[in-house]
């Protein structure tokens, strides 16, 4: 240990005052560098100043410093320093070389603490060369130097945090923040500017800023880092984000609400079902059993008031069924299954089904379609639905002659589509009533004055359930002709 | 002799339908209310069919099943729900849940034993193979 030094000075400088080997070891530090940095005396002793105090990445800086020392004998530096908590602040050093014993060589290095003064230095500095076009900015705009001091606020920013005029100048960026922010952000903050890069501040957080009068608002907040002559800085704009968290907020209350709204909507539509049908299920059963003379016989006319009452309980669940199902369109509850169907076979099948009706009232049914298999990507309960809910009308409004199904896979264009069509031999739809056909609880006028059964949904159902699958339903027809219903589904 | 069948059933105009037409056609009926009497009566008289509703007191049809298929005892019985949950997809949530049959009320009377029967053996079906 060199004898010339005063360890007393030492010990009673205000400033920081700290002895180095000519590598940088510290080999003594007083209490002023305590005070300044953080690191207590034990702690330093022993250790290189580039691991104490020397930002991270200015290591060659530091070499500098004392390379140059060594060289002139003295040497005057400004400098950027890192305490013991990973906060930053500006420091002027002045260096001078020491000689020990023979050959051995120190320096001493006394560091003032001189951020507030460069601060307002940059400041100003800034404020000449920047405010007038940050004022022009529609958002909030800050500039923060490495140590976290405000070198200029934006007339936008003092509005969003209520400061006067001038107000923020050389504050810690900190007071922007709630507390609870305060202690994670320093250390954000001092971590930016060892890798500055421009990027939204906490993305996916909420974060919020603190006005003067001590409300908080949510903010969006972007940064990007700045190279000024006199320093590195970090740019933030800043937006008051409260009016759309508002309306985010607002909208995912609507949505929950909606939410709600629709699966009592659902569970409505399962119960009405259910409770509609448990009661049917005693009129049309035990309808059934009489009519089936399980408890014994009945006279004709018996016969015929039950047959009455068996028919309507059945017009009564047709409504039913239909109600339910197009309230489940409407709704958009219905589930499509497509997959590939032999539309050929699944038109034999429900011509086979229909045939004794057709049969029972003299009408000839016939299908009309290639003998290869005609498949198709579609949902099979609705295309079924459709074709049933067609056929069935064609029997029963025609009176003589046939119903015939015809089906082929056609070109539209570079796809393909499969038409349905059903014909029949009935009494012909008029215009007026063709342009409301589709619609629920239009029947034509044959149903209503021949007494024909229905619920007055089957097509509406059926036009939707089409459109459901991507394809139209259609009509043709001529007075005492008869109609043709096309269905068309291109292929998906 | 012939096979019994327990109905379980909350209402009674559906349950008094059910038990006459089967017993109509020489079935022996045994009959419960709510999911729970169900089970109890089904591990003690264990039936050759069960006929289950869906919505019923204390346990509902699908806890019914599940227990029911569960019981090494009664797993290999066909329970079939005979329900007024008919709504598009009712069916597939029915048998996936485990039962071997669905049938949607109001039930066809004329049909309804046939088609019950398809889930007896041969041997035990009164009509020998429906209408």
């Amino acid at each position: 240990m060199p004898d010339q030094v005063d360890y007393r000075w030492i010990a009673d400088d205000p400033d920081a005052l700290m002895m180095l080997d000519h590598a940088g070891k510290v080999l003594e530090w007083n209490d002023g560098a305590e005070r300044m940095f953080g690191y207590s005396r034990t702690e330093a002793v022993g250790t290189r100043i580039h691991e104490l105090v020397t930002v991270p990445g200015s290591e060659a800086e530091q070499d500098h410093f004392i390379a140059e020392t060594i060289e002139l004998g003295r040497g005057t530096f400004e400098a950027l320093r890192r305490r013991s908590d990973g906060t930053l602040i500006y420091v002027v050093i002045s260096g001078k070389v020491g000689q020990g014993g023979p050959g051995e060589l120190f320096l001493l290095f006394s560091e003032k603490d001189v951020t507030q003064l460069k601060v307002q230095r940059d400041s100003k500095s800034l404020e000449s060369k920047f405010r007038e076009l940050l004022d022009s900015m529609p958002d909030g705009i800050v500039i923060v130097n490495p140590t976290g001091h405000i070198l200029i606020a934006n007339r936008q920013a003092e509005w969003l945090f209520g400061y006067e005029r001038d107000e923020l100048r050389a504050r810690p960026i900190e007071d922007l923040l709630p507390q609870r922010f305060r202690g994670a952000h320093k250390g954000h903050r001092s971590h930016y500017f060892s890798a500055p890069r421009t990027r939204a501040m906490g993305a996916g957080l909420e974060l919020y800023g603190l006005r003067k009068d001590g409300t908080e608002f949510p903010v969006e907040i972007s940064l990007s880092p700045l190279k000024t002559e006199e320093t590195p800085v970090v740019m933030s704009a800043i937006r008051d984000v409260s009016e759309r968290r508002g309306f985010e907020q607002t909208l995912q209350e609507k949505n929950l609400e909606l939410l709600a709204a629709n699966r009592a909507k659902d569970h409505f539509l399962a119960s009405m079902s259910h409770e509609l049908r448990t009661p049917l299920n005693a009129v049309i059963g035990f309808t059934g059993t009489l009519l089936m003379k399980l408890p014994g016989e009945l006279n004709p006319e018996q016969t015929r008031q039950l047959e009455i009452v068996r028919n309507n309980a059945r017009h009564l669940l047709a409504l039913i069924n239909d109600l339910l199902n197009l309230a489940k369109i409407e709704a958009g509850k219905i589930e499509l299954n497509f997959e590939l169907i032999d539309c050929g076979a699944l038109v034999g099948e429900i011509a086979a089904s229909l045939r004794p009706q057709a049969l029972s009232k003299g009408l000839e049914l016939i299908v009309a379609m290639r003998s290869d298999p005609i498949v198709v990507e579609t949902d099979r309960r609705a295309l079924s639905q459709i074709i049933i809910n067609l056929v069935g009308n064609a029997i029963k409004f025609t009176v003589h002659g046939s119903v015939r199904i015809d089906l082929a896979l056609d070109k539209a264009g570079k796809k393909r589509e499969l038409v349905l069509s059903v014909s029949d031999t009935g009494p012909g739809i008029g215009e007026q009533e063709l342009s409301s056909l589709f619609e629920a609880f239009v029947q034509g006028q044959a149903s209503r004055t021949k007494g024909v059964e229905g619920t007055g949904l089957g097509l509406h159902l059926s036009r939707k359930l089409a459109v459901l699958l991507g394809g139209e339903l259609s009509c043709t027809s001529t007075l005492g002709t008869g109609s043709v219903f096309t269905l068309t589904l291109p292929e998906p | 002799m012939a096979a019994r069948i327990l109905i379980a059933e909350d209402h009674p105009a559906s349950l008094e339908l059910l038990r006459y037409l089967l017993s109509a056609n020489g079935y022996d009926i045994l009959s419960a209310e709510d999911g729970e009497a169900a089970l109890e009566l089904a591990r003690r008289h264990p039936p050759d069919l069960i006929i289950c509703d869906l919505q019923m007191p204390k346990k509902n049809g699908y806890e019914v099943v599940g227990e029911l298929k569960s019981d090494p005892a009664l797993a290999q019985i066909p329970v079939v729900a005979v329900t007024a949950f008919s709504m598009i997809g009712d069916r597939e949530q029915v048998l996936a849940a485990g039962f071997d049959g669905y049938l949607s009320k109001p039930i066809e009377p004329e049909e309804f034993v046939s088609l019950i029967e398809q889930y007896l053996p041969l041997s035990l079906r009164q009509q020998h193979g429906g209408r």
